[in-house]
C-alpha cells in the first residue's frame, strides 16, 4: 500500500488542489463576498497577464532553462505601442507593432542561447536590465494616457461572462497543453529538460527548439503588454516591473522543476490559481500588503519542501 | 488527476453562486457607521506612517469610522490601483487616495465613483473627474511664498545676495507650480536674484554634485532652496561639506527626522512641510462628512475636530498651515 501510494505520480498536484479547495472554503466562511461570482471574475482581471506568461515560462523551465526578461520586454512593448498611438498610427497598427518588438525581443534571447549557448539565466539577466534600459531611454520615463476606450475593452471588456484575457489565455492554454502532451516537440522538451546533450547526440534540433521557445516568451510579454496597457489606460517604463518573479513563482509552485524535465499544465494552474487566490484573500482580508509577501514565501518554501520530500520518496524505492 | 481542474472551477462557481443576504455596507442613513480606505503613495515610509497616525486619532474621536490603512509597500502603481478595485468590489464607504501615478490610478478611481463609492485625494491629486474633493496640505502659493519668506528671514538684514533653486525634476509638476509662485515672490526682495534652477532628478547624491557646483560656480550665494525631501539632505551635506554652512543658508521642504541633525548642527536654519499627522486627520474628518452628507457642494467651510474649521477652495479641502522646524522646535516633532 505505501509504495503503490508513493508510486501516485500527481501528489504535487494533488497537495495542491487540496489547498486551493481549502483556501477557498475558508474564503467563503470568512468572505462570504469575496467568493461571489462576479468578486471572482472582477479580481481575476489581476491575473491574466501572469498566467499568460506562465504558458511559455513553463516550457522554458521544462527545458531547465528561464526566462527574467519577459517584465523588461512587457516595458518595451507598452512603450512602443504608446509612442505609436501617440504619432496618430492607427491602433491596430500599433499593436502590431507592440507585437512585434516583442518577438523580437524573444528572439534575441533565443539567439544567444541557441546558436551562442550561454546560460538563459546570465543571457536573460542581461536582457532583464537592457530591455527596460531601451523602454526608458526611448521613452524618457514619460507615462503615455488617454488611449481610446475602445482599446480598453480589451482588457477591461467582458465577452460571454468572462472578462476578454481570460478567453485568450485559455486559447492559448489549450494549444499549449495539446502541444506539450501530444506532439514529438512537447516530448522534446522534457527530454532537452532530463539531459540536452543526449537530445543533441540523437538528432533533435535543440537550437531550434530554444530559439523557438523564447521568441514564444517574446510573443506573450507583447499580448501581456498590451492587456497591461489596455487595462490601466498608461503605457509607461516601469509596466511589468518583477512581474518575472511573480511568474517563475506561479510555474514554481506549480510543480515545474526548476531543474527541467519535470511539469505539467495542470500543476502549472494550480500554481497560478493558488497564488492568485492567496494574494486576493489575504489582501481582502486583512488589507495588509506586507503579510501578502510572507505568506507567499512560506507558501512556496512549503510547497518546494512538499514537492522534494515526495520527489525522494519516489526515487527511493 | 485530471479532474482537479475542473473540479476546482465547480468549487469556484458553487461558492460563488451561492446567494449572500448580505447588504452593502453601510445603509443604514444619518451619522452612519463607515469605513474609510486610505491609501498611501508607499506604505512603510515615515512621512505616510505619520499621516496614517493622524487619521488612526480622527477616525478614533469619530467613532463611527473603521479606517482601513493600506498601500504598496513597494510603491508600485500597480498594485495600488488593484487594492483600490479590490475595496470597490467590497463596497466600502470613501477611498482616500495619494496617488502614486494619477494616470494608472484613474481607471480604477473612476470605475469606484460608477459603483457608489465615495472618492477623495490627499497629499496628491488625482487626474481629472477621478475624486470628489481633494484634501490638499497647502495651496501651491502658500507653498512658495513660504519658502521665500523662509530664506529671506534666515539671511536676515536686507536679504541681500544671489540665491538658487535645487528642483526634482525639469518636469516635475509640483515643484514647477511652486516655482511659479517663488519667482512672483522674489519681486517682493529685489536684492535677492535668482542665478540658477538646478534639476537633481530625484537623487541625493545628484543633488550633493548640484549643490556643490553652485557654491563654487557663485561666491556670492547666500541661499539655495532645495523643494524636494530627497534634494534637501543632498544640498544640507554639500554645504556643511563645502563648509560654508552661516554664509550659504539652505532651506526647503523635508520631513523633521531627514533634517534633524543638520538643523541640529547649525547648517540649516529651517525647514519646511505641512503637520502630516493633521493631513491623515483632516483627510478621515473630510472623508466621513462627504459619506454623511456633512460635505456637499458649494460648502465654503468643514468643521474637522481639534483642527476647527477648515476651508475648502472649490473641491479643495485646505489645511493650509506650513509648519518650520528650527532648533528650537524640531524635537517635538517625530516623522
Amino acid at each position: 500500500m505505501k509504495t503503490r501510494l508513493a508510486k501516485f505520480p500527481f501528489w504535487h498536484e494533488a497537495v495542491l488542489a487540496l489547498l486551493l479547495v481549502a483556501l477557498l472554503i475558508t474564503a467563503n466562511t470568512m468572505e462570504p463576498r469575496f467568493m461571489r461570482l462576479g468578486t471572482q471574475i472582477e479580481l481575476s482581471r489581476h491575473l491574466w497577464e501572469i498566467a499568460l506568461l506562465a504558458l511559455p515560462m513553463m516550457l522554458i523551465i521544462i527545458t531547465a532553462g528561464i526566462d527574467l526578461s519577459v517584465g523588461s520586454n512587457m516595458a518595451m512593448c507598452a512603450v512602443t505601442l504608446g509612442l505609436l498611438y501617440e504619432a496618430h498610427v492607427p491602433m491596430p497598427l500599433a499593436i502590431g507593432a507592440a507585437l512585434l518588438v516583442g518577438i523580437i525581443g524573444g528572439a534575441i534571447n533565443g539567439a544567444f542561447i541557441a546558436f551562442l549557448r550561454v546560460h538563459p539565466l546570465i543571457v536573460t539577466l542581461a536582457t532583464l536590465s537592457a530591455f527596460r534600459g531601451v523602454a526608458e531611454g526611448v521613452s524618457l520615463a514619460r507615462p503615455i494616457s488617454g488611449f481610446p476606450a475602445s482599446f480598453g475593452l480589451l482588457a477591461q471588456g467582458t465577452f460571454a461572462c468572462l472578462p476578454i484575457p481570460a478567453w485568450m489565455f485559455i486559447a492559448a492554454a489549450i494549444v499549449c497543453s495539446v502541444i506539450l502532451a501530444k506532439t514529438p516537440f512537447g516530448r522534446f522538451l522534457y527530454a532537452i529538460g532530463y539531459n540536452e546533450n543526449a537530445c543533441r547526440f540523437t538528432g533533435i534540433n535543440v537550437p531550434r527548439i530554444k530559439l523557438l521557445l523564447y521568441t514564444l516568451a517574446g510573443f506573450m510579454s507583447a499580448l501581456s503588454a498590451i492587456i497591461f496597457v489596455a487595462r490601466r489606460n498608461t503605457a509607461k517604463a516601469d509596466v511589468g516591473t518583477g512581474i518575472e518573479l511573480d511568474v517563475i513563482a506561479a510555474v514554481v509552485l506549480g510543480g515545474v522543476s526548476i531543474f527541467g524535465g519535470r511539469g505539467n499544465i495542470v500543476g502549472m494552474l494550480l500554481g497560478v490559481v493558488l497564488i492568485h487566490e492567496t494574494r486576493e484573500f489575504v489582501s481582502w482580508h486583512w488589507n495588509n500588503d506586507e503579510l501578502i509577501l510572507v505568506v507567499l514565501g512560506v507558501l512556496l518554501i512549503a510547497s518546494v519542501l512538499l514537492n522534494s520530500l515526495f520527489s525522494r520518496r519516489s526515487r527511493s524505492d | 488527476m485530471k479532474f482537479a481542474l475542473p473540479l476546482t472551477f465547480a468549487a469556484l462557481l458553487f461558492a460563488g453562486c451561492k446567494p449572500s443576504a448580505e447588504t452593502p455596507a453601510g445603509s443604514s442613513a444619518g451619522g452612519k457607521k463607515i469605513t474609510v480606505c486610505m491609501l498611501p503613495k508607499k506604505k512603510g515610509v515615515p512621512y505616510f506612517t505619520s499621516c496614517s497616525q493622524g487619521a488612526e486619532e480622527a477616525a478614533k474621536q469619530l467613532g463611527n469610522v473603521e479606517l482601513i490603512y493600506d498601500g504598496p509597500t513597494d510603491g508600485a502603481p500597480e498594485k495600488a490601483a488593484a487594492m483600490i478595485e479590490k475595496w470597490a468590489l467590497q463596497g466600502v464607504d470613501v477611498i482616500a487616495v495619494s496617488p502614486n501615478d494619477p494616470d494608472v490610478l484613474a481607471p480604477a478611481m473612476k470605475k469606484a465613483r460608477e459603483k457608489g463609492v465615495h472618492v477623495v485625494t490627499w497629499d496628491a491629486d488625482g487626474a481629472a473627474g477621478t475624486r470628489e474633493y481633494f484634501v490638499n496640505q497647502a495651496t501651491a502659493q502658500d507653498i512658495g511664498y513660504a519658502l521665500v519668506d523662509t530664506m529671506a528671514k534666515d539671511i536676515g538684514g536686507e536679504a541681500e545676495g544671489e540665491v538658487a533653486i535645487i528642483t526634482a525634476t525639469l518636469t516635475a509638476a509640483n515643484q514647477n507650480e511652486w516655482m511659479k509662485f517663488m519667482k512672483e515672490r522674489l519681486a517682493k526682495y529685489p536684492k535677492l536674484s535668482l542665478v540658477g534652477v538646478q534639476p537633481c532628478n530625484e537623487d541625493q547624491k545628484v543633488a550633493f554634485q548640484v549643490a556643490q557646483d553652485l557654491i563654487k560656480a557663485h561666491p556670492n550665494l547666500r541661499g539655495m532652496w532645495a523643494i524636494s525631501s530627497v534634494a534637501f539632505p543632498g544640498a544640507a551635506e554639500a554645504v556643511k561639506q563645502s563648509g560654508t554652512a552661516g554664509k550659504v543658508f539652505v532651506t526647503g521642504l523635508s520631513t523633521p527626522n531627514d533634517m534633524r541633525s543638520y538643523v541640529k548642527d547649525g547648517t540649516v536654519k529651517s525647514v519646511l512641510l505641512w503637520n502630516t499627522k493633521d493631513l491623515g486627520y483632516l483627510t478621515v474628518y473630510a472623508s466621513n462628512a462627504l459619506a454623511n452628507g456633512g460635505l456637499k457642494a458649494g460648502a465654503a467651510s468643514l468643521s474637522a475636530g481639534r483642527l476647527g474649521e477648515k476651508k475648502i477652495a472649490g473641491d479643495q479641502v485646505l489645511l493650509g498651515d506650513i509648519l518650520v522646524f528650527t532648533k528650537d522646535n524640531i524635537d517635538q516633532f517625530d516623522f
